[in-house]
């Protein structure tokens, strides 16, 4: 097991190398910088020269890279060059707003996607099942932003019922109100992140309603049903938490596009301005962070599923 | 060597205000008659909210460009000797009189009594010229460019403030109305891009990033105190949204309104909306040193295949502008003579330059709505130009339009009044050479009489206009909507400037 986790967390700490310099790279492919930004439409290229050097701007790609990881390896996400904040400061205050958002929307997809799932699979052939299936796979073939738009057409514009866009500026100050404006989108992505993994819960279902213990329990007296209930779902629990994961990272994909469409001020918002403002150091330092969550969920995932799975551990010898 | 920028302002203030601009420009409501308002007595210490489209992106006036930084701060946390009225005139803020030699090289300004800066100390002659020395001697100071002609900043006494010039200026005095006349304490420490210690009647409580920005009155203003107690800007970048929340009744104010969404503030009877000119010029940049835009024939049927009258229409507010000078600046004229809608003629001199059949592409800032394209694409589409829309983002524009000039046409709202320096700068992206009119420039400036001043502009101007560097599509307009509590609010110019001293809020 330790071997493993060793194993494993040097190919974490790979990954996310391998990430920062992709990262850094692809960003400064970018036509414009900051600097001509801050300078404005009347500067004289003299003045945005000596911008560049002042923020940086000059150096070689080697070294400012270099000075992005030194600055990370020692905690410091740097400082946006615009701005002048603290790239963590900034993310650890967009957080309070993008984190609730997904904990929610996973809340959401887990409610619809574990009943709706397993019902799914017991309904196999019959009528409801079919409904299901069929409704699943539309609703996971949305894009994000026009079931955003629905919801907001419905239950913002004709109902009436919450807010449309915005988050209360005294933030969690107002829980209930904080809470309310985080609904629809929450909603938005939970429907179809939910719709996504309702399949998945159906097959890996179906799929332990074929194993030898789910069998051998029917033997012993139980019905299929019962079978599959009892012995069946725990074991699909397992292949879920994998799932997850995954779902985590489409959660943070989905979350840039509703922040945008629901006017969050949440880390997707702030990545897709700074990236409009080309303010590069940092949006680099923001996509690994997100990069980073999602590389360790993968990682923790992972060892979860080994130290529970003892089919894992066979293999492993 | 004479300043070959004169001003420098905002890439941002221009994406804003375009935005805003943009907007404001599509559609014509006609302003709406301010309703007589109750006369029910003003809250002091009430709160004003205020919507807003763009927020800035750092609180530094001195070092960053953009309208969005101006408007909220001038005057109401930072304020300079002299400033702006709605109308861009001159008038005496921190200074209670200005003199200017016979000769017009030196002003001397005489500063008022008991100024003080927000964290209570006292201003005297000393700040400010600390304060313009670094404009002078610190290119990434706003306005550097702006100062070349100083030659020395000196205090003969603690009230009195003398700047020498080496040759006169007719926008000196223009000049410090803006970033670069503001004063801050000498030797001070704060971090300007995050906190302020300025003089004006306002002080920063609280700025909430990608959401508000919140003013209190500061008690201790030398002048008249604000008759407002907390300001809050409440930015919403999505127009609907903005109107939404106007009408949800989280907005006293909403600036920069999108003409099409008028009557819907309109139609609850809730809301006075008014129009107030601006300075910005939508203008349509020809690359006047690339074939085939460096013939005259092209850029002239360019011109005469808009239907200016009909493009102000789609667009919904503003008004036709036929040259690089707006109304609210001197030296305007009326010069809808040069390049009057006449499709035939257009066609005609295509054909004369041998360009019967034309492709060009227009590279816009994503930001801008596509009217103006949409309309551009039709008109040019009538006299055989088929015309390309290349939507980029605004950093991707500075550097393909505004550095490397590789672009055919161009649309941007250029906002900044008395920019007309970029028609006598050959090496601005518009690539329009013309030692005539740069020459008449250069004599304006150094015209100590305003009215000849003017004139030579306006000489200028025509001529820049009979050459055809440029089509300007329309002056923008922006439309305000506020309840009926508010009262003084600004009408004019304010996508660079809100002025709140003398706005008032009553209980209702």
């Amino acid at each position: 097991m330790i071997r493993y986790a060793l194993t494993r967390g040097a190919l974490l700490i790979a990954g996310l190398l391998v990430s920062s310099a992709i990262i850094f790279l692809t960003l400064r492919v970018f036509p414009g910088d900051v600097a001509q930004l801050i300078a404005g439409t009347q500067a004289d290229p003299q003045t945005v020269e000596a911008l560049r050097e002042s923020l940086g701007l000059n150096k070689p790609l080697l070294a400012q890279y270099g000075d992005w990881i030194a600055g990370i390896l020692r905690g410091d996400l740097g400082t946006s060059q615009l701005s002048g904040a603290s790239v963590g400061a900034e993310l650890a205050e967009k957080s309070r707003v993008t984190v609730p958002l997904g904990l929610m929307a996973l809340a959401i997809a887990l409610l619809i996607a574990v009943p709706l799932g397993v019902l799914s699979a017991l309904l196999r052939g019959r009528a409801g099942g079919t409904a299901l299936s069929i409704g699943a796979q539309t609703l996971a073939a949305v894009p994000v932003i026009w079931a955003g738009m629905m919801l907001v057409v419905v239950f913002a514009h004709r109902l009436g019922w919450l807010p449309a866009q915005g988050f209360p500026r005294s933030g969690w100050a107002t829980p209930a109100k904080a809470f309310e404006s985080l609904l629809l989108p929450a909603l938005t992505i939970g429907v179809v992140e939910g719709a996504m993994l309702m399949r998945f819960v159906r097959s890996a279902t179906l799929q332990a309603a074929g194993q030898d213990f789910v069998r051998t329990a029917a033997a012993k007296g139980l019905t299929r049903r019962q079978a599959l209930i009892r012995h069946g779902i725990p074991a699909v629990g397992l292949s879920i938490v994998t799932v997850l994961g995954v779902q985590i990272a489409g959660i943070v994909v989905g979350s840039v596009v509703i922040e945008q469409l629901f006017t969050l001020p949440g880390i997707g918002r702030m990545l897709v301005a700074d990236v409009g403002t080309r303010d590069l150091v940092k949006v680099q330092s923001e996509l690994l962070v997100l990069t980073g969550f999602v590389l360790v969920i993968g990682f923790v995932v992972d060892l979860v599923h080994h130290a529970v799975d003892p089919r894992q551990r066979a293999e492993e010898g | 060597m004479s300043a070959p920028y004169p001003r420098r302002r905002g890439a941002l203030a221009a994406v804003g205000l375009l935005a805003v601009g943009a907007l404001a420009l599509s559609a014509c409501s006609p302003s709406g008659e301010p309703k007589p308002t109750a006369s029910v007595a003003a809250e002091p210490d009430a709160t004003l909210t205020v919507g807003l489209v763009l927020e800035p992106t750092n609180l530094d006036i001195r070092h960053t460009s953009g309208a969005a930084l101006e408007q909220v701060l001038v005057d109401n946390i930072y304020e300079g000797l002299v400033t702006r009225t709605q109308d861009n005139g001159i008038e005496e803020r921190l200074a209670s009189a200005y003199e200017i030699s016979d000769d017009g090289l030196i002003y001397t300004f005489t500063l008022n009594d008991g100024i003080t800066f927000h964290d209570g100390t006292a201003l005297t002659s000393a700040d400010v010229v600390a304060s313009y020395q670094a404009v002078k001697s610190d290119a990434s100071v706003q306005g550097h460019a702006e100062f070349a002609d100083v030659a020395s900043i000196t205090a003969p006494d603690a009230q009195t403030v003398t700047i020498t010039l080496t040759k006169p200026d007719q926008n000196f005095l223009f000049t410090l109305t803006g970033p670069a006349g503001l004063v801050f304490k000498k030797g001070d420490t704060t971090d300007l891009k995050t906190a302020e210690n300025g003089t004006g009647p306002f002080a920063l409580e609280r700025w909430a990033k990608g959401s508000a920005i919140t003013f209190d009155r500061f008690d201790d203003y030398w002048g008249d105190a604000a008759t407002i107690g907390e300001v809050v800007f409440q930015y919403i970048p999505d127009f609907t949204a903005g109107v939404n929340a106007a009408l949800d009744g989280t907005l006293d104010v909403l600036t920069a309104v999108d003409p099409n969404l008028v009557s819907q503030l309109e139609g609850t009877g809730d809301f006075t909306v008014t129009t107030g000119r601006t300075t910005d010029k939508a203008t349509l940049a020809f690359n006047n040193a690339k074939a085939p835009l460096d013939d005259v024939r092209v850029r002239e049927a360019l011109r005469l295949a808009v239907d200016h009258e009909a493009l102000v229409e789609a667009i919904g507010a503003g008004q036709t502008l036929y040259g690089p000078i707006p109304e609210l600046d001197p030296g305007y004229e009326d010069l809808s003579d040069v390049a009057p809608y006449d499709p035939a003629k257009a066609k005609k001199l295509l054909k004369e330059s041998g360009h019967e059949k034309l492709e060009l592409t227009l590279t816009i800032p994503s930001f801008y709505g596509t009217t103006a394209a949409q309309v551009l694409v039709s008109d040019y589409a009538k006299v055989g130009v088929s015309l390309e829309v290349k939507r980029v983002e605004f950093p991707t524009w500075l550097e393909d339009v505004y550095t490397n000039h590789d672009y055919e046409l161009s649309f941007v709202l250029h906002v900044e009044p008395r920019d007309f320096v970029n028609f006598a700068n050959p090496d601005y992206y518009f690539g329009y050479d013309n030692p005539e009119v740069q020459k008449l420039y250069e004599q304006s400036q150094t015209e100590i009489d305003p009215d000849k001043s003017a004139g030579l502009l306006k000489k200028a101007a025509r001529l820049v206009s009979e050459d055809h560097a440029a089509d300007w599509l329309y002056n923008g307009a922006t439309l305000t909507a506020h309840t009926a509590a508010v009262s003084g609010f600004p009408t004019d110019s304010i996508n660079s400037r809100i002025d709140l001293a003398g706005v008032t809020k009553s209980a209702e």
